[in-house]
Formats: structure tokens, sequence, C-alpha cells
């Protein structure tokens, strides 16, 4: 088993300038030290039709509102101001910006916990022998010689799906016919208990792949994770 | 002439179950523009059975305590935004956002059944240490 590139199509070359667009990295930064009820606004914002900060202000008063602690206020500002800047955007162009926003913060976590030996890496096909390539890469990958892992990020549970189920459930059997424990997960910046509907009714294998969902982002970055 | 405690009591119990009632029916309002997806009919069916009763039971949650005008006006705000909702894409993501966003201003969880006590009493109101409420919340 080993790691690859991706191939550059144009499609990828569009959404490469939008990974490398400094707003993804200060979302994700934010979001990074963020709390989970800052993520559930990023969410709410990023998906909104309004983008005033003063309405959103009011729909979060537990962050945003007067009697919130003031350290923590001004960190959920922060997370509001760049959510909105990514709802700003325009409606083709944010959802391409959301989902880089998630895949740059899952390759944030999981840099807490790994070092030089399993590299964060992003973009990346898995290759096994024998096996024909698959076509999409995973969106972030650690490529860890003794404990690889590979991660798919989506936006919101409706982007779990069979097809991105066989894929990781897939490269973890081929792994493990060539006695790799690669581990497998679905990031999704939603929430758990809409990601658990989506899978309870999907017939993909995926007793094998964990899901990480907006609540429990952070155990990305932990070392049991 | 003040009212007597029992009946602000009273009062602030209504305002919670009338705010409550509000987001449950702009919740449905919202499952109503998201069926018109045909292909995801049965997910926006899972999340309405799931969150449409967890809302609903929200009626009940932080002890029952009267909400804070900033909490009534944050749920009020929510529901105006899924109001604006045109496209049945985006109702569907807000399907899943905008329990928790009620959930969180009004300090009570969506992340279980209503009404999943041994009983069928609503849920109790120390949830499991490692519940996305408890997370959502702040407490861990």
């Amino acid at each position: 088993m080993r790691f690859q590139d991706a191939a550059k199509d144009a499609r990828a070359v569009v959404y490469a300038g939008i990974q490398a667009d400094p707003l993804v990295a200060r979302a994700a930064a934010l979001l990074e030290e963020g709390t989970a009820a800052e993520r559930l606004l990023a969410r709410a914002a990023m998906n909104g039709e309004r983008t005033d900060p003063e309405t959103w202000r009011r729909v979060f008063p537990s962050l945003l509102g007067e009697g919130s602690d003031e350290g923590r206020r001004a960190h959920a500002e922060a997370v509001l101001a760049a959510s909105l800047e990514v709802a700003e955007r325009g409606e083709a162009a944010r959802s391409q910006y959301r989902g880089a926003v998630v895949e740059e913060l899952t390759a944030r976590l999981l840099a807490r916990r790994t070092g030089p030996d399993a590299p964060v890496r992003r973009e990346r096909r898995v290759l096994f022998d024998g096996v024909r390539a698959e076509i999409h890469p995973y969106d972030v990958t650690v490529e860890s010689a003794t404990r690889p892992e590979v991660y798919d990020c989506k936006w919101g549970a409706r982007g779990i799906n069979a097809d991105v189920l066989n894929q990781l459930d897939d490269a973890r059997a081929h792994a493990a016919d060539e006695e790799v424990g690669l581990r497998v997960a679905i990031v999704v910046f939603d929430a758990r208990r809409s990601c658990e509907l989506r899978l309870v009714r999907s017939t993909a294998e995926h007793g094998g792949t964990r899901l990480v969902a907006l609540e429990s982002l952070d155990e990305l970055g932990e070392a049991k994770s | 002439m003040p009212w007597p405690r029992s009946g602000r009591y009273a009062t602030g119990v209504n305002d919670r179950g009338e705010v409550t009632e509000r987001a449950a029916e702009a919740y449905r309002a919202l499952a109503d523009l998201a069926e018109t997806v045909e292909d995801e009919w049965q997910y926006v069916t899972d999340l309405v059975d799931a969150y449409l009763p967890s809302i609903r039971a929200l009626a009940e949650a932080d002890g029952g305590r009267a909400p804070t005008a900033a909490q009534i006006e944050a749920v009020d705000e929510a529901i105006a935004e899924i109001g604006l909702i045109a496209d049945p894409h985006r109702a569907i993501d807000w399907l899943s956002t905008f329990p928790h966003v009620v959930g969180l201003a009004l300090r009570g969880d969506v992340d279980r059944p209503a009404g999943d006590g041994p009983f069928g009493e609503p849920a109790a109101t120390e949830p499991d240490e490692d519940s996305p409420f408890r997370i959502l919340q702040g407490y861990r």
C-alpha cells in the first residue's frame, strides 16, 4: 500500500485556488480553537440567508450576547466574521469554501498529534497491489508507515453516501489484505444525530469506518483517537 | 400591583411552551420545503421524526424555567432565518442545524429522543458525560 498525489484536472486546479485562499486558513484556524457551540455558529452563518452580524448575535446570545465571557465572545465574533465572509462569496462558491474549511480544519486538528514520521497530507490517493486505483483522492491522509489513516470530509450529513462509504471500506479491506491497519473515517461538520440518521439507512458497509461529527471534532487531535 | 410569584412562573412556562411551539411549526414548514427534493424524502422524514419531538420537548428543558427575553429573541430570529429559505437543498441542511440552534438557545437537549426515560418521561436533565448536548453547551 502506498500514497500518491492525485492527478490535477481542471476542476482540481480551480479547487486548489479556493483551498489556498487565506480566508479558508483563517476560518479553519479559528474553528480549530473554537468550541462546539462556535462551530455550530459557523455552520449556521456559513449556510445562512442573512449576512448581517447583528442577526447572528441575536440568534446566539450565549456566545455573542452581553452576558457571555468577554474573551470567548471576542473569539466567537471572529468566527462569525469569517463565517459571514464565506457566506458572502456567493451561492456557487460558498459550498466549495465550506468544504475547503472542513478539510483544512481536519488537517490542523490531526497535525496536533502527528509528527514528521506521520505527515498530514491533502488530496492523496491510496494504491494497493493488484487493485485498480480509486478515481477520487482522500481529502486528508495521515501517512504513517505503521498506522496510516485516511479521511473524507463533508460539510453536511447529506454528503454521507454509498460511494464515499464504499470507497473508505474498500480501502480498509485492501489494506487489511496487505496486513496494514488502515484507519478510515468520515469527518462531517454536522450534528452527530443527523449523521447517524443518515448512516442507519445506508446499505453500504461502514462498520469499520469511524464517524467524526461536529461535536467531537477535537477527538481528531487527541492521542487516543 | 406586582404579579404573584406563581403567576409569573405560569407565564414563563407558557412563554417556553409558546416559543417551542413556534419553533416546531417553523420546522414543519421547513420540512415541507425540503420534501420537494424527491431523492431525499426518506432522510427528510427521518430528520423530522427525530427532531420535531425533540424540539417540542424543549418546552420542559432547563427545568422548565421561563426563558429570558434574549432566549426568546434567539429562537424567533432562528425561525425568521429559516423562513427566508427558498432553496429546498438548503432547507435540508437547516433541518439538521435548526434544532441544535434552538436547543442551544433554550439550554435543552435535542440529541436524544423526546420522552426517552424508562417510563416515557422527559429525558433526564443531566445527560451522559459524552453526549453531544453537553459538548455543545460547553460542559466539557
